[in-house]
């Protein structure tokens, strides 16, 4: 990143400093929203991969997240969670893309894959110590086959929570209540617990 | 609180931001419940598995770098075109089909939607630049003489700033094909820019319906800017902003020399 040291100065009062003043603000605010964006690259790229299950996939959305980011970089809003924004620009790309590609555009509906939840209707069939026991034993490619099985929301919404986002900003992903959020992430979890049983065993 | 409501909790409870009554109810449920706490513990498991299993993999260099570019030069043109232009370097026999894809993509906008997309796309150039103003406003007078010599038209513009919108300076640009003589206005916090460029052979938009003074204009919204596009004799006008329509409106009317 290359070194912008004129951005440093203060801002002047009167016509001439008001010009250069002019100037700097335009040019810091693209830097600094530049700079504070390539920071969460590896955040944007490890939600993409595991979103995508594919590295050129991840890519793609993560390029596309930035183009987007960059055209509606106006829209953001100084002293908010940039990285909770970044991620809500990548979640709707990769919503556009996943219909776009998809034969069926509700496939990967979130409720369609919670309401086959057997944990919100039916008793769980493992239960206690043993289902401990499998979770300790899961692999790597346990878990990714176990989230590349949920709907595209269900694991959207685990993933950005484990990134930190808070139910707030998930809601504000998810154009949802905040409710909405807390259950649908209990629900989607308990989820991802009962397809790790199937693909851990 | 029954169970479905408890296990709807157990994370805020586990993350310490469940409190006051709540808290309470739910305490009490897990103390009877042994599927709750048992639900809690396999939860609990969960997260330690996603946090120790689940990878954490680093961005490829080759996407930080050309993300780095991105981001540090002028903003793209198109998002899809973009998107797959980086890997171009990377992929050299791709740049044909890109280019078959950018131009068809391109074919499918309507000719409103294509000057609409190069005033916007200007109009980001202009704010990421880190030298947007090529000349510096020291007056209109100061300004248009600069234009001399740089471009191959004289660009007509009856305003010379005020108050309320003050010209900042000018720069020379490209509109689609052409040069094109950029006026910066400011209107408080928001930047303005005026493209003045020779109208003939450009994609204008059929219906005009927006009264500009002595001439009428199409005023159209992208990517959360307002662009106001209008014909004046041999020479065509697009002024781009994120400030209100109307106070667009205002600064195109005195530009036609109407206010």
């Amino acid at each position: 990143m290359r070194a912008t040291p004129h951005l440093a100065l203060v801002p002047e009062p009167g016509a001439v400093g008001a010009k250069v003043w002019y100037r700097q603000v335009v040019a810091k605010e693209a830097v600094t929203l530049s700079r504070a964006a390539l920071d969460h690259l590896d955040v944007l790229y490890r939600v993409a991969r595991n979103l995508t299950g594919r590295d050129s996939d991840a890519e793609d959305l993560v390029q596309e997240t930035y183009t987007r980011a960059i055209a509606a970089a106006g829209q953001f809003t100084t002293g908010t969670n940039l990285r909770a924004w970044l991620l809500r620009i990548l979640r709707n790309a990769h919503i556009d893309d996943y219909r776009r590609t998809r034969r069926n555009p509700v496939d990967g509906g979130f409720d369609d894959d919670l309401a086959a939840c057997p944990r919100a209707t039916a008793p769980e069939p493992l239960r206690g110590d043993a289902e401990l026991e499998r979770l300790r034993g899961v692999v790597t490619a346990d878990i990714e086959a176990a989230l590349a099985s949920l709907s595209v929301d269900a694991r959207a919404l685990i993933l950005l929570d484990l990134e930190g986002l808070t139910e707030t900003e998930l809601a504000e992903s998810f154009e949802c209540a905040v409710g909405t959020v807390k259950s649908r992430l209990s629900r989607a979890r308990a989820l991802l617990r009962e397809r790790l049983r199937d693909y851990g065993s | 609180m029954d169970c479905a409501d408890a296990r709807t909790y157990l994370l805020d409870r586990r993350r310490g931001t469940l409190t006051g009554e709540l808290r309470v109810s739910l305490d009490a449920h897990l103390a009877d419940c042994q599927a709750c706490r048992q639900e809690d513990a396999a939860d609990r498991e969960l997260s330690a598995v996603l946090q120790d299993r689940l990878p954490r993999r680093r961005a490829p260099e080759a996407l930080r770098r050309s993300i780095e570019k991105s981001l540090m030069s002028e903003p793209p043109r198109a998002s899809v075109g973009s998107r797959l232009a980086w890997r171009v370097p990377l992929l050299a026999a791709a740049g044909f089909a890109v280019a078959v894809t950018a131009a068809f993509l391109f074919s499918r906008h309507s000719a409103s939607q294509r000057m609409l997309a190069e005033a916007v796309n200007d109009h980001l150039r202009v704010l990421y630049s880190d030298h947007p103003m090529e000349v510096e406003s020291g007056g209109i007078h100061q300004v248009k003489p600069w234009f001399t010599g740089r471009l191959d038209f004289a660009p007509v513009v009856a305003f010379a700033g005020d108050d309320e919108f003050p010209l900042q300076g000018g720069a020379v640009a490209y509109f689609v094909d052409r040069k094109a003589a950029t006026f910066i206005f400011k209107r408080r916090l928001h930047v303005i820019s005026l493209f003045v460029f020779r109208a003939e052979g450009l994609p204008w938009p059929a219906l005009a319906t927006q009264p500009l003074g002595a001439a009428r204009g199409t005023l159209e919204t992208s990517r959360g800017f307002h662009v106001l596009l209008w014909k004046k004799d041999d020479l065509g006008y697009a002024l781009v902003s994120d400030v209100d329509a109307t106070d667009l409106q205002m600064l195109a009317v005195r530009i036609e020399g109407g206010g």
